[in-house]
């Protein structure tokens, strides 16, 4: 819901003082870490971990067989407890951005299941589960449009923004937005957003995130690359 | 004349952009990985690009999940009898369906000897991704040519695609160097799945960890390994 | 989804070569995997791999209501989870009957063993008590799920903390981590459970089979032990049976494994521990090792900022760091641009109103906030109530279908 706040110009000269920021935390990433999927990868966004698999084009049930595009499945595994209604929400939104990514028409009546442990949540969980799933789909070598980068930021109390934050930074924010991007053109693919913020910050947020995707995009190629050449 | 990008490593969403192609040749034939979007090439797998004379280009990218292409020759597993047909397990997104009369002498009062969880050799006559696959075990001519039940035990593991290209490649050293020291005989399906024999399970077993391990490995370091293999087996033959 | 079936071929194969002792990957009949256990950053989270298999353990708590029978002691729950994930033949859903088997070993050998001490975690007898919550997800199926849970499960208990609580009279204070240390659990002996596995009617017998190893076999046997050669658990299913000297020389088996499995994990909890107070970096992250072609290690990236964002918010501008620099030019949102939004119009047709419709359909007014209501085309209903008109910069954005959309749907 959109909300109208309008800035007196006392928050407006704050919110220009403070220099946005765009830090990625370090990336560790393990690509094939499995053995009995298609594709499996371990990615790891400073202390937040997140392992996704992916199988596919696999069999699908008929009652969820489509025929002229493949089913996508994603399931969120939370480490504490039975999948809430929470859960079932980040598997939709993540859903519903593969989808778009992934070539579903090249395999009718079949199955891309893409399933994700989260195995250390520090922050920006949501943004390193896409960014996982994305980089088990290559794993796999699944067809895609283009690849997805997602990347959160939280907007604080004093207007200062910060990028893929952790989570005592999250939890301090007024608004935490999470920005998934496409590789080919870098237009917006998804948006999911807590707390409320004005335009403003929304626009610096997402350009912020949408360079420090491109950053995750070269992590991508250059993965793939140290497998694929086999250098080291 | 192949394109300069040739071996570079692509990523889906890359795009290329004029295409070079020998004077000679009027059409380029785009393979796994490429698609044809009006006036440019997209790029759909991750892997590297690759050429082939006369025009044909491809993406090699590293996949375990077989898509079936008609044509190709795999290893399946039988799982179902079903009336007039059997349903058998190649990989793929669906069952494949192979027919009672598609062996070599088979007739309607002379059915193959086939049960449940047996493999077989077969062909890919029908695979389309709108229909389910067919698979046959004789040829156009009505001959079995090497095709059939698989028997007399051996082994059967599973490998990436990759692996199983490069065992079939005649660069690759690996069957040369493993055919210098051992006596086996291999089956390669192009579905990912391998099945060897070899005289004693000593030399089976250390032949399928040896082609497994080679995932990753150049033809030097397959040609060491194959030697180490070969001395470790004939030590523990001896014991 | 469906898992390949297993062949004749294969199956006669492992038979014939258990038959003279072989195993696939050349291990002895009683050989375990490599057994290597590694800590997250957050209490009570252990990952354990046995060979290919792969378990991840998280042990956590809240407060709640004791069990009637036995107010005066905490609760111990344990959950087994087995998701596609592990396995192309698991289903996601309802629990299997497998995962139901599983969870009650677990629970068995955890709870009934009291290797945890439940009574020290009894806050206010009858009302409050801990209830300690031990779940494992199995990562990756290659056999012998049950040793690896066991093993995960009892790391986690042995490294989790509860956070401290004092009690003053009718008042309980539950301290957060950053105000008081949290509390270890009290583990009085840690209980693993080893599973043996018998072929060929009982003749020939396994330790730790692998995922293959598992179809073929007649039956099972899993003994829960802990170092002081006390057996805690102890089932036999499938379609063996046993004699009793059999069940002797497992059990003894049992003691050497479990011996030299509780003292890796004693081994790895040190490792942490020492890890933890020199303050150097742990987890999971650290566990890749940066040798292998699968793995990629970035250190943190500074994105230099562009300079149309910079003014935005009146920063300073830098140039940028872009990979990919073909970025869309309207990003920013300068005084140039605001210029520009007069001479362009939004050229998206106004449908029909529709009755009862908020709003008019069209192009996005997100940033359309006219100082007067005059030059305002919002004839709408929708009416924004502006206490303070301030400076709105007039922008106009060219990707303004971004603010519209929020998720893409697949579309082909």
């Amino acid at each position: 819901m959109a909300s109208f706040i309008v800035l007196t110009e006392e928050q407006q000269r704050l919110q220009r003082e403070a220099p946005p920021e765009a830090v990625l935390r370090c990336l560790t990433s393990e690509l094939g870490c499995l053995t009995r999927q298609d594709g499996s990868a371990s990615l790891s966004q400073g202390d937040t971990t997140v392992t996704a698999v992916a199988y596919g084009p696999a069999e699908v049930r008929m009652a969820r067989e489509r025929i002229d595009r493949a089913t996508v499945e994603v399931v969120y595994k939370p480490k504490v407890g039975l999948p809430r209604p929470v859960d079932r929400k980040k598997e939709n939104i993540i859903r519903n951005t593969l989808e778009s990514a992934i070539m579903g028409s090249a395999h009718p009546r079949s199955a891309i299941s893409v399933i994700i442990q989260e195995t250390e949540d520090l922050g920006s969980n949501l943004a390193c589960c896409i960014n996982a799933a994305c980089l088990a789909l290559l794993d796999a070598a699944v067809g895609l449009n283009f690849m997805v980068a997602a990347v959160a930021s939280a907007v604080m109390e004093d207007g200062k923004i910060v990028t893929d934050p952790e989570k005592k930074v999250e939890e301090k924010a007024v608004a935490v937005m999470t920005f998934v991007f496409e590789s080919v053109d870098h237009k917006l693919v998804s948006v999911l957003t807590y707390g409320k913020f004005t335009q403003e910050q929304y626009k610096v947020c997402r350009d912020l995130c949408r360079q420090t995707a491109q950053s995750v995009f070269a992590f991508y190629r250059e993965s793939l690359e140290k497998k694929l050449l086999k250098t080291v | 004349m192949a394109d300069k990008r040739v071996g570079n490593v692509f990523m889906p969403g890359d795009v290329l952009e004029d295409l070079q192609v020998s004077e000679s040749v009027k059409k380029i034939v785009l393979g796994p990985g490429l698609i044809d979007d009006g006036n440019r090439i997209k790029i759909s797998k991750p892997g590297i690009l690759r050429f082939r004379e006369p025009g044909i280009y491809w993406i090699d990218c590293h996949q375990k999940r077989y898509v079936p292409s008609k044509g190709d020759s795999v290893i399946g597993i039988i799982t179902q009898k079903a009336g007039d047909i059997f349903r058998v397990d190649i990989g793929g997104s669906e069952q494949a369906s192979l027919s009672y009369l598609s062996f070599e002498g088979a007739t309607k009062r002379n059915r193959p000897d086939v049960k449940v969880g047996d493999i077989v050799y077969a062909k890919l006559l029908v695979a389309n991704k709108d229909m389910e696959p067919e698979v046959v075990c004789i040829d156009s001519y009505g001959r079995s040519s090497g095709m059939g039940v698989i028997r007399n035990g051996g082994f059967l593991f599973n490998a990436s695609l990759n692996l199983v290209r490069k065992l079939l490649s005649p660069q690759c050293a690996l069957v040369k160097s493993l055919g210098h020291r051992f006596q086996f005989e291999l089956a390669v399906g192009l579905n990912g799945r391998v099945w060897a024999k070899s005289k004693s399970d000593i030399q089976t077993i250390a032949m399928a960890n040896g082609i497994m391990a080679s995932e990753f490995m150049d033809n030097n370091q397959i040609k060491a390994m194959c030697k180490r293999l070969s001395r470790a087996v004939s030590g523990m033959e001896v014991e | 989804m469906r898992e390949t079936p297993l062949s004749n071929c294969e199956k006669e194969f492992i038979l014939n070569n258990i038959k003279e002792h072989r195993r696939l990957d050349g291990r002895n009949a009683y050989d375990y995997r490599d057994i290597r256990i590694s800590f997250g950053v957050s209490l009570g989270c252990c990952h354990v791999e046995m060979g290919k298999t792969k378990v991840l353990a998280q042990v956590s708590c809240e407060v709640g209501q004791p069990k009637q029978t036995r107010p005066h002691d905490g609760v111990l729950f344990v959950n087994v989870e087995l998701s596609p994930m592990a396995s192309p033949a698991f289903e996601q859903g309802r629990p299997s009957e497998e995962s139901v088997e599983l969870s009650r070993l677990m629970e068995r050998c955890l709870k009934e063993s009291r290797c945890v001490d439940l009574e020290s975690l009894c806050i206010v007898s009858g009302e409050k008590v801990w209830h300690v919550r031990v779940d494992i997800h199995v990562l990756n199926h290659e056999g012998n799920i049950l040793d690896c849970s066991s093993i995960a499960a009892i790391s986690a208990l042995a490294h989790f903390k509860r956070p401290d609580v004092s009690v003053q009279g009718e008042e309980i204070t539950i301290h957060p981590l950053e105000e008081k240390d949290p509390v270890g659990l009290s583990i009085h002996h840690m209980p693993l459970l080893v599973s043996f596995s018998f072929f060929l009617q009982g003749k020939y017998l396994l330790v730790d089979p692998s995922e293959k190893e598992e179809k073929v076999m007649d039956g099972k046997m899993v003994i829960g032990m802990n170092k002081h050669r006390e057996i805690c658990t102890l089932q036999v299913t499938g379609q063996n049976l046993l004699l009793k000297d059999q069940v002797l020389r497992c059990s003894s088996i049992a003691v050497t494994k479990v011996t030299k499995t509780t003292e890796l994990i004693v081994q790895a909890l040190e490792n942490d521990k020492q890890a933890r107070l020199r303050g150097e970096k742990h987890g999971f992250a650290e566990q890749i090792s940066s040798e292998k072609v699968t793995s990629n290690h970035w250190r943190e990236t500074q994105v230099k900022v562009k300079e149309e964002v910079m003014s935005a918010s009146g920063g300073s501008g830098a140039e940028s760091e872009d990979v990919d620099s073909d970025m869309e030019a309207g990003s920013g949102d300068s005084q140039t641009d605001a210029a520009r939004l007069k001479d362009v119009e939004p050229n998206v047709d106004i449908v029909a109103r529709g009755v009862g419709a908020i709003g008019e359909g069209g192009a996005s007014r997100w940033l359309d906030l006219p100082k007067t209501t005059q030059t305002s085309k919002n004839k709408g209903k929708l009416k924004r109530s502006h206490p303070e008109e301030t400076e709105v910069k007039q922008e106009y954005d060219e990707d303004s279908e971004e603010e519209t959309q929020t998720v893409l749907n697949g579309v082909q």
